[in-house]
C-alpha cells in the first residue's frame, strides 16, 4: 500500500514535467547475427531550461548506452557519453555515423515494425519513455526523403 | 605510402553538395596482396585467389558494431547497385566483409554481409591472417581494453579497399560512399585499369 502512495506522489511530477519531443526514432532493422542494434531519433527541447540525459536503458535489452561515432584519421571510433545536454530550445539529432543509442545484447529476434521501448534518464532524477520502430534502413530514409518533399 | 596517393574528389552537381563527394584514393602504384586464407561457419573460404578475374570491395568490420558498419554496407550496397548502372556485370565488384573480432564473430559472421545483399559474403580467421591483410591494405583496427563485464570496443578503418581482377590494390573509398559518385569513381578506375592494361 506504501508503495502506491508513493507512486502515485510521483505521478503529478512526471505529469508536469515538460517532457522532449521526440520525432523519427527508430530501430534500423539489422543483420541477424548482429549482437548490437542502434536506435537514432531527434530530440528537441521546447522547455526554456536545459536537459541533461545521463542514461538509457531498452525493454528487450540487456544494456543500452548512449554512444558516439566519430572518425579520427580514418578510423571509426566509438565512445560512451556520460552526458548529453540539451539546451533550452535546442535539438539534438541521434544519426548514422555519430550520436546513437546503442541497444546491446537483444533478447529477442528483431522484427520489422516492432516497437522498441526506450527510457530516457535525466540528471533531475526524470524520465521519459521513447517508442522507436523498427524498419529498414532504406525505409527509413525514403520516409525522410517524403516528409522533406 | 601516403606520398604516393592521389585524392579524386567527385561532386554530382544535381545532388546536395554537402551529400554527394567521394573521397575516392586511387593510388599511384599498384599494391600486391599477400596469400591470406578467411572461412566463415557455413565453411566457405575466402583466400587470395578469388580476388582474381573479378573486382572486390573489402571492408574490415566486426559484428558487435551498432552503427558504422552497419551503415557502411547499407550505403555500399546501394553504391554497387549504382555501379551495375554503369558498367558490365561481370565488372560488377563483389563485397567482402571481413570480421576482426573472430572471437565473438566466428560462430555467425556469414549472416552479417549478407544481410545487406544476398551476395554481399563476409569471413572471419586466424589473427595473424587478419593483421596481415590489414597492413597490406593500409588499413587499421585495434581492441579496446575490455570493460567490467568484459565487453570491448573496436576502432577499425572507416575506409574500404578496391582491389582490381589481377589481385591488386587499386583505391580506397572513404565515407559516406555517395552512391552516384561511389558508381562514378569506380567506373572510372575500371577504364583507367583498362587502359593500362591495353598499354
Amino acid at each position: 500500500m506504501k508503495r502506491l502512495l508513493t507512486a502515485l506522489a510521483f505521478l503529478p511530477v512526471a505529469a508536469f514535467a515538460d517532457p522532449l519531443k521526440v520525432e523519427n526514432a527508430y530501430v534500423p532493422l539489422a543483420p541477424p547475427s548482429s549482437m548490437a542494434h542502434a536506435a537514432y531519433m531527434e530530440l528537441r527541447n521546447q522547455s526554456d531550461a536545459s536537459k541533461e540525459l545521463v542514461g538509457v536503458s531498452a525493454e528487450g535489452y540487456g544494456m543500452a548506452h548512449l554512444h558516439i561515432s566519430e572518425e579520427k584519421n580514418g578510423v571509426a571510433t566509438m565512445s560512451a557519453v556520460h552526458m548529453l545536454q540539451i539546451s533550452a530550445d535546442s535539438a539534438v539529432t541521434f544519426a548514422p555515423g555519430g550520436l546513437h543509442i546503442m541497444l546491446m545484447h537483444p533478447q529477442i529476434p528483431q522484427a520489422e515494425g516492432d516497437h522498441v521501448h526506450i527510457t530516457l534518464t535525466f540528471a533531475d532524477g526524470g524520465t521519459q519513455i521513447v517508442v522507436a520502430k523498427v524498419m529498414k534502413a532504406s525505409a527509413h530514409a525514403h520516409m525522410l526523403h517524403n516528409h522533406g518533399s | 605510402m601516403r606520398g604516393l596517393l592521389v585524392v579524386f574528389c567527385f561532386a554530382v552537381a544535381l545532388a546536395a553538395p554537402a551529400k554527394a563527394q567521394v573521397q575516392g584514393v586511387m593510388l599511384d602504384a599498384p599494391i600486391d596482396l599477400p596469400v591470406f586464407a578467411f572461412a566463415n561457419e557455413l565453411e566457405e573460404s575466402f583466400t587470395q585467389d578469388d580476388l582474381m578475374d573479378q573486382w572486390t570491395i573489402l571492408m574490415f568490420g566486426f559484428l558487435s558494431c551498432p552503427d558504422v558498419c552497419p551503415f557502411t554496407l547499407g550505403n555500399l550496397e546501394a553504391a554497387v547497385s549504382e555501379t551495375g548502372m554503369r558498367v558490365r556485370p561481370d565488372n560488377l565488384p563483389q563485397v567482402i566483409f571481413i570480421s576482426v573480432d573472430p572471437d565473438r564473430d566466428a560462430e555467425y559472421v556469414s549472416e552479417y554481409a549478407k544481410f545487406f545483399h544476398p551476395d554481399f559474403q563476409s569471413f572471419t580467421g586466424a589473427r595473424d591472417q587478419i593483421n596481415s591483410l590489414v597492413d597490406a591494405t593500409d588499413s587499421f583496427y585495434r581492441l579496446m581494453p575490455p570493460d567490467t563485464t568484459g565487453y570491448y570496443e573496436v576502432q577499425h578503418s572507416s575506409a574500404v579497399s578496391v582491389i582490381a581482377p589481377d589481385g591488386t590494390l587499386r583505391a580506397k573509398l572513404q565515407p559516406p560512399f555517395d552512391p552516384g559518385a561511389t558508381a562514378e569513381f569506380l567506373a572510372r578506375l575500371q577504364i583507367t585499369y583498362r587502359k593500362e592494361l591495353s598499354q
